[in-house]
């Protein structure tokens, strides 16, 4: 028997005229961390749900555990110790631990559910793998994110899993969490389960996984090791470009300061924040959750109403009683919620970019749909949308084309401010890549960016300058030399005291 | 890439989950107290409401409620209790008035006992199947699917009874309306076996447990594998079968099939409904089920006892509803 625990060769899948598995392979040993990436779109996600049952492969092989399987189905693929963490917690609300980790493979006596057996052994497992005491009648609803993981893991445990799937297992969980489920993950691998790893976030390839398959264009362009070959030559694998333009330079040189904040405070959440934004110029916003960074830009749009201090946009002084007024003032907002703010899922692509600015589009009282298409197919091409048409709605691309959505929508309103929080969350690196581009371009022509993000090395590689908000103050000002993701951290998590850096 | 500080979390605080909790908790403990008060002010008030004869009488007479809410509570459970979406069944209460009629007309045409329950059941089944059908196979909402099929099998009944009154009798109706064992009258025990077996069935084996898995997270239930649609189809069986049960009871309590039993929908919905506040989840329970049947029941007789007019029970029960819908939309923890 050879020691791969999944063996996938020369997968192919077309969907109509459209290629998504191109002689593919996956290949992956037992008792290791094998990292799959790859940009949206590379066919990750199909290769694995081929290997779920979930697609028909047009062709190619697959052999689980060294037993070459036909035809598979989600059903036997669970029989053959394969389990799936999906990405969304897909777990029901309302039952308890014990009853989400055994739905389907109750434990029984007779006919008769045996919920004490089942609580106890739920508890065990947990205590096991994890290290954790969670009481199994605790509901599902009333865990947080990193428990909720924890219980869909514990599920695959509790049917014996041979091969783990994790797709994008961190994307809610904060660093303390994140290590300890890396840590499950090595224990698992020490036991002899083959982990399949699907992530953007590099740094956590590097660290966790022992091989990782880069995927483009719907097949694998290489296996690699992590210890030998380095995140910036895996990233220009993924994407077939040079990683120097992960985060674009900016040439032009600053204007007069457009955005200019006095002393704004909001009880409990900040106070006596000042700072000032150039035309042309990307400012960096950082802090941990709760540090008040979050109400302060909520602030700056009208979301939240500041207690004191004032905001001049252009030399006047503006207060923004709802986000409507802040867009009159000729500022824009993306919200890091982009579903719940940024965009509206059913509508069609070209409705929500002009949704804002529909008055540039009329002609005598009436909306000009030839004027709307004829922007809006603009966009889509300069943001490389990737959505068939216009009319497409919004649900049906993915992430990082609805946050590419919600930018074009206030690019067509021509802001003077643009205030994005959090854009690049959950978007592959070749979006991002080109969310970068597009707010070069918008700074080229003399706009003034605030970029909130958690993201540090994002903040210290394209940013012009960095604010960080700890406990509600600025916690120092980052430029140059300084603007150093160490040195950030260092000042969000108040390790470094507050000072002052030009 | 990323040195994630603060990536997006969508939970709540422990916090606000906690007050959510004690909330729910609050709710429960205020259901019951508010129970406790109204039976304590009949028995203050009400000649005669606190006797055991009053007692038995109302229990026995929650028989057919209990069973039709049975029905309901299982859709429920099965279709989730998302009010708009969610699973419920309109149509339950004209089944159980055309299963009625059916159950008199066979009896009447000399049909032997057994055939006249198998026929009486089959039809129940059959329109809760077709109800499974409009909401599993062609995607309708459960409230307008069973709005529509609600009049189409009131319309039948209608045909098959002229609107008229169909007395029957048998052997089996006066042991149901009139036989007793150890005290207690054949239509109780009817109410106390259906209580036991919904229970254990719902409680106590796997079919519940994923019966309530499908109805909080189908997403979620799919992906353990589940079989969404089929578990969905049965409860709108099951809501059917319980309706031809309580069309037997209905018959043999008063000798015929009559029209109107269709308006015991609102008694119905305000027993499963009001059932959902008794649990932790808010979602309906047998034990939750029963307790709001036997309180519905009491209302009705103290109401009786007070000889206050019979219509302001079909008020009291329908601010019921929308309180109990108000309370637990407020309470249930937005779910994602």
């Amino acid at each position: 028997m050879s020691g791969l625990a999944i063996d996938m060769t020369g997968i192919s899948k077309a969907f109509g005229p459209v290629k998504a598995l191109v002689d593919a392979d996956l290949r992956v040993a037992r008792g290791t961390i094998h990292g799959l990436v790859g940009q949206n779109g590379a066919g990750k996600s199909t290769i694995i749900k081929v290997l779920a049952g979930i697609l028909k492969p047009d062709s190619g092989r697959i052999t689980i555990n060294g037993t070459r399987v036909e035809s598979l189905t989600p059903a036997s693929v669970e029989r053959l110790g394969v389990h799936f963490i999906h990405q969304e917690r897909l777990l029901v609300p309302t039952a308890t631990v014990a009853e989400a980790v055994f739905l389907n493979y109750e434990l029984r006596f007779g006919p008769f559910l045996r919920p004490g057996a089942m609580k106890r052994r739920a508890e065990e497992l947990i205590r096991t793998h994890f290290g954790l005491e969670l009481p199994g009648d605790t509901l599902v609803r009333d865990l947080t994110t990193a428990q909720q993981k924890i219980v869909q893991i514990t599920r695959a445990l509790a049917q014996e899993a041979k091969v783990l799937v994790l797709d994008e297992p961190t994307a809610a969980l904060v660093k303390r969490e994140v290590d300890s489920l890396f840590a499950v993950l090595r224990n698992l691998r020490a036991q002899g389960i083959a982990v399949i790893f699907i992530s953007h976030y590099m740094q956590e390839i590097e660290d966790l996984c022992d091989e990782v398959t880069v995927m483009r264009n719907g097949t694998d362009v290489g296996v690699v090791r992590p210890g030998e070959t380095s995140i910036d030559e895996i990233v220009s694998m993924m994407i077939a470009r040079d990683v120097g333009e992960m985060f674009p330079r900016r040439s032009h040189a600053l204007g007069a300061p457009v955005l200019r904040v006095e002393g704004l405070s909001q009880a409990g959440h900040f106070r006596n924040v000042s700072f000032e934004v150039r035309a042309g110029e990307v400012l960096g916003i950082t802090g941990l959750l709760g540090s008040g960074v979050k109400e302060l830009v909520e602030c700056l749009f009208g979301l939240e109403q500041p207690d004191a201090g004032s905001v001049t946009i252009d030399g006047e002084v503006r207060r923004f009683a709802n986000p409507g007024r802040a867009v009159q003032g000729r500022m824009a907002l993306v919200p890091e919620d982009r579903r719940a703010h940024g965009v509206a899922t059913d509508m069609s692509v070209r409705d929500n970019i002009t949704i804002a600015s529909l008055d540039r589009y009329m002609t005598r009282g009436f909306v000009s749909r030839a004027r709307e298409n004829e922007a809006v197919d603009g966009f889509i091409r300069e943001l490389s949308i990737k959505t068939p048409h216009r009319d497409q709605l919004v649900r049906n691309l993915s992430g990082g084309n609805q946050q590419k959505v919600a930018l074009a929508k206030w690019l067509s309103c021509q802001s003077r401010v643009y205030v994005l929080d959090e854009p690049t969350v959950a978007v592959d690196v070749g979006a991002k890549v080109e969310i970068y581009t597009l707010l070069n371009r918008l700074a080229a022509e003399g706009a003034a960016i605030l970029f909130l993000s958690s993201d540090l090395l994002e903040i210290a590689g394209f940013c012009d300058r960095a604010l960080v908000v700890y406990r509600g103050t600025l916690n120092g000002e980052f430029a140059g030399e300084t603007l150093d993701s160490d040195l950030l951290l260092a000042a969000a998590s108040g390790a470094r005291a507050q000072r002052k850096e030009a | 890439m990323t040195m994630a500080l603060s990536p997006s979390s969508p939970e709540s605080p422990a916090g606000a989950s906690r007050g959510k909790a004690l909330a729910a908790a609050a709710i429960r403990l205020g259901a019951l107290a508010t129970f406790a008060a109204i039976m304590a002010y009949f028995a203050l008030t009400a000649r005669g409401f606190a006797t055991p004869f009053n007692i038995v009488n109302v229990i026995e007479q929650s028989a057919i409620l209990g069973i039709l809410a049975f029905g309901m509570s299982v859709v429920i459970i099965g279709g989730g209790s998302e009010v708009q979406t969610g699973g419920i069944d309109l149509s339950l209460a004209a089944n159980a008035g055309l299963c009625a009629a059916v159950f008199a007309t066979a009896t009447n045409a000399g049909l032997p006992a057994p055939m006249a329950i198998a026929a009486t059941l089959g039809t129940g089944m059959l329109v809760g199947a077709v109800n499974g059908f409009a909401v599993v196979g062609l995607g309708i909402l459960p409230l307008l699917a069973t709005l529509a099929s609600m009049n189409i099998v009131a319309g039948i009944e209608l045909t098959l009874t002229e609107n008229t009154v169909l007395s029957t009798s048998s052997p089996l109706l006066s042991v149901l309306s009139s036989g007793r064992f150890l005290g207690i009258s054949a239509l109780a025990w009817v109410l106390i076996a259906a209580s036991v077996i919904v229970g254990l069935v719902i409680h106590r084996t796997p079919v519940g447990l994923r019966l309530y898995a499908v109805g909080g997270h189908p997403e979620a239930a799919r992906a353990a594998g589940l079989n969404v649609g089929l578990h969905v189809w049965g409860t709108y069986v099951f809501a059917g079968l319980c309706a031809g049960l309580a069309a037997i009871l209905i018959v043999s309590r008063l000798s015929a099939s009559t029209p109107g039993t269709g308006e015991l929908l609102l008694s119905i919905l305000a027993a499963a409904l009001l059932g959902t506040v008794f649990s932790r989840r808010f979602v309906p329970t047998v034990g939750g089920t029963v307790l709001s049947v036997i309180f519905i029941g009491f209302l009705a007789n103290g109401f009786q006892l007070l000889h206050l007019s019979s219509y302001w029970v079909s008020g009291v029960q329908g601010a019921l509803i929308l309180l109990v819908v108000a309370v637990t939309s407020y309470a249930r923890p937005q779910e994602h």
